[in-house]
Order: structure tokens, then C-alpha cells, then sequence
């Protein structure tokens, strides 16, 4: 998988390392940004109240 | 079958990448978000009390019920007219020449006071929201709407997290009977003292909010204070409370209370 998209990089060896760096922290902020934010209710560390607010976190 | 092997150990390198990315994103994104999101809060708040000694106090023109907890059963103190009598031993009174602010709500969203707790540090400090949504309590700890406004007779109940957005309750075990629980909404600086060791209890168990817990061993009406979070500390099967009272109150204008170092 890896090795594949390496190989359909463009550019040489060293254009090919800016890029997948590149790829890496788009990836990275992507998740932080989008991914966890919404994967994070379904863990339960939201669950701080004891009323039925946490019907909402849930 | 050597690229099916390579692709499946890709695939296992890339989860396990992603599950470390996830534990960083909770244990410390989250913190920097929060810690940046309560300073805010703080800012906010001292910018308010700056400007005007009424700019915070609660909008007498807004309810800030909508929501949706703000229907907690026994919430509603219904016995304001009561005078304070802590029942727990050693209590003294609340002065009398500092009423209480009016039991108007505070706006909902808002921050209103900030929380101060020698034990968990002497630089603790953490602003206190209206409302308990999730959203909400990635900004500060949050007031259970319907509970009492801040040293009124009835339950000052707040919200917080244990674990995750600046782990604010973290340390909340560490509390023992005696503590000092200071708030300050601008006007006023609010003494509690805690009077139970943490008790666990259920999620569901909307009877530690009441304006009269009896859980915590009251019997009589008073100006009585409430912390919630999440027990175990990386779970949510239970509920972690601590209980406190209200013991000194002093005017803003004459600087920290004796209970707050430096």
C-alpha cells in the first residue's frame, strides 16, 4: 500500500519525501481537526454530570 | 500472497498509528484546547468585572433554561425562605450583611464566576459556565441549570471534567472534609467548605443535586454546594460527588479570602 503510493509519487526521491510529509500532516489535521472530534462522544469520558443532560452526550 | 501479507501488516501499522494518534489527541490535544478555552473564559469573565461591577451578574431578563438538563428533578429550591442552617457540626454562619444574589438565572453559555481549590493547586483556577452540555464543559466546569445560584440557600451544583479537556476534576478524590472551595462572581468571594469524602454513586442519581441532599447526611435547608464528574477516571459507569458548605462570605473589594494562598 505504501510502497504503492510511493511509486505513483511524482518527481524524484526527494520531491517524493515533501510530499508523502506533506500527505502526512494533511492526514494528521485532518483527524485532529474532523476525525477525533467526532469519534470522541462515543468514549465515555464526556459522561461528568449526573442529570439526564448525558442522554445528549451520549 | 507476499503482497497480501505486506498489505494486511500495512493495514495493522496504520490502525495501531492511529490509535496512537487518538490516545494524543485525547490525553493532550484536548488539554491545550481546553486550557486555551478556559483562559478565554477567564479573560472574559475579569474583562466583564472590570468594566462594571453589574456587568456579571446574571441577566435578570434572560432565563438561560433551554437546556435540556435544566429540568432536574428536585432542583427547584423550594424552600428559599428558610434561614441557613448548615447541619453539619462546626458550621459557623453566613454573615448576614451580605445577602445572597437574587435567584435569577444566569445566562445560559455564559461564564459567571471562577472557581478556586487550594487543594487541587495553587494555581487551579476554573471558569464556572452556565448550562452542562458537552460542548460546554470543554470551556470550563458548568453550573447544573436549575440548581442555586452561587451562595443562595438551596445546591450550587457543578459539573467537570475528570479526564480529558484540561482534566480539571482530576484530582477531585483528593478532597477531604475542611477543604476550601472559593468562587468569586466579581462582587463577592464564596467560602465552601467540603464536608464529605468523595461518594460514588450512579449516573443516574439526580438526588445529590437536590437542594437538600440527603445523601450527604442534611436535613435542614441551606447554602450548600455540589461537585460532579466521572468515576472511574477513565470511565462512566459512576459519578464521583463531593459535597460542601457555605462558610464565610466576604465583598471583592476586600481582596482574597484568608482560604486562598498568596
Amino acid at each position: 500500500m505504501y510502497a504503492w503510493i510511493w511509486r505513483h509519487l511524482p518527481g524524484n526521491a526527494w520531491v517524493k519525501a515533501l510530499t508523502s510529509l506533506v500527505l502526512v500532516l494533511g492526514i494528521v489535521y485532518l483527524l485532529f481537526q474532523y476525525v477525533f472530534p467526532w469519534a470522541e462522544p462515543l468514549l465515555p469520558f464526556n459522561d461528568v454530570t449526573v442529570d439526564n443532560g448525558m442522554a445528549v452526550a451520549r | 500472497m507476499r503482497l497480501l501479507v505486506r498489505t494486511l501488516s500495512e493495514l495493522c501499522l496504520t490502525v495501531g498509528l492511529l490509535t496512537v494518534l487518538l490516545v494524543v489527541y485525547l490525553l493532550y490535544w484536548t488539554g491545550v484546547r481546553a486550557d486555551g478555552a478556559m483562559r478565554g473564559e477567564l479573560d472574559r469573565l475579569h474583562r466583564q468585572w472590570s468594566a462594571g461591577p453589574a456587568a456579571g451578574r446574571p441577566d435578570p431578563g434572560h432565563d438561560g433554561s433551554g437546556d435540556s438538563a435544566s429540568d432536574a428533578p428536585g432542583a427547584e429550591p423550594g424552600s428559599n425562605t428558610r434561614p441557613s442552617q448548615s447541619g453539619s457540626a462546626g458550621s459557623r454562619s453566613v454573615p448576614a450583611a451580605q445577602p445572597p444574589p437574587p435567584p435569577s438565572a444566569y445566562r445560559s453559555g455564559a461564564p459567571f464566576a471562577v472557581m478556586y481549590i487550594p487543594r487541587l493547586g495553587a494555581h487551579w483556577a476554573k471558569p464556572v459556565l452556565q448550562g452542562t452540555g458537552t460542548a460546554l464543559l470543554k470551556k470550563g466546569l458548568g453550573h447544573y441549570p436549575g440548581t442555586a445560584p452561587l451562595g443562595a440557600v438551596g445546591n450550587f451544583a457543578v459539573a467537570g471534567h475528570r479526564r480529558t479537556y484540561g482534566d480539571p476534576f482530576k484530582d477531585l478524590p483528593r478532597l477531604r472534609p475542611g477543604d476550601a472551595v472559593v468562587l468569586t462572581d466579581g462582587t463577592s468571594w464564596f467560602t465552601y467548605r467540603v464536608d464529605t469524602p468523595p461518594y460514588r454513586t450512579l449516573p443516574d442519581d439526580t438526588t445529590v443535586l437536590d437542594p437538600v441532599p440527603a445523601e450527604a447526611g442534611r436535613t435542614r435547608p441551606g447554602r450548600y454546594l455540589t461537585l460532579t464528574t466521572c468515576d472511574p477516571e477513565w470511565g462512566h459507569s459512576h459519578r464521583l460527588i463531593v459535597w460542601g458548605h457555605l462558610d464565610e462570605v466576604s465583598p471583592a473589594s476586600g481582596g482574597k479570602p484568608k482560604a486562598l494562598p498568596g
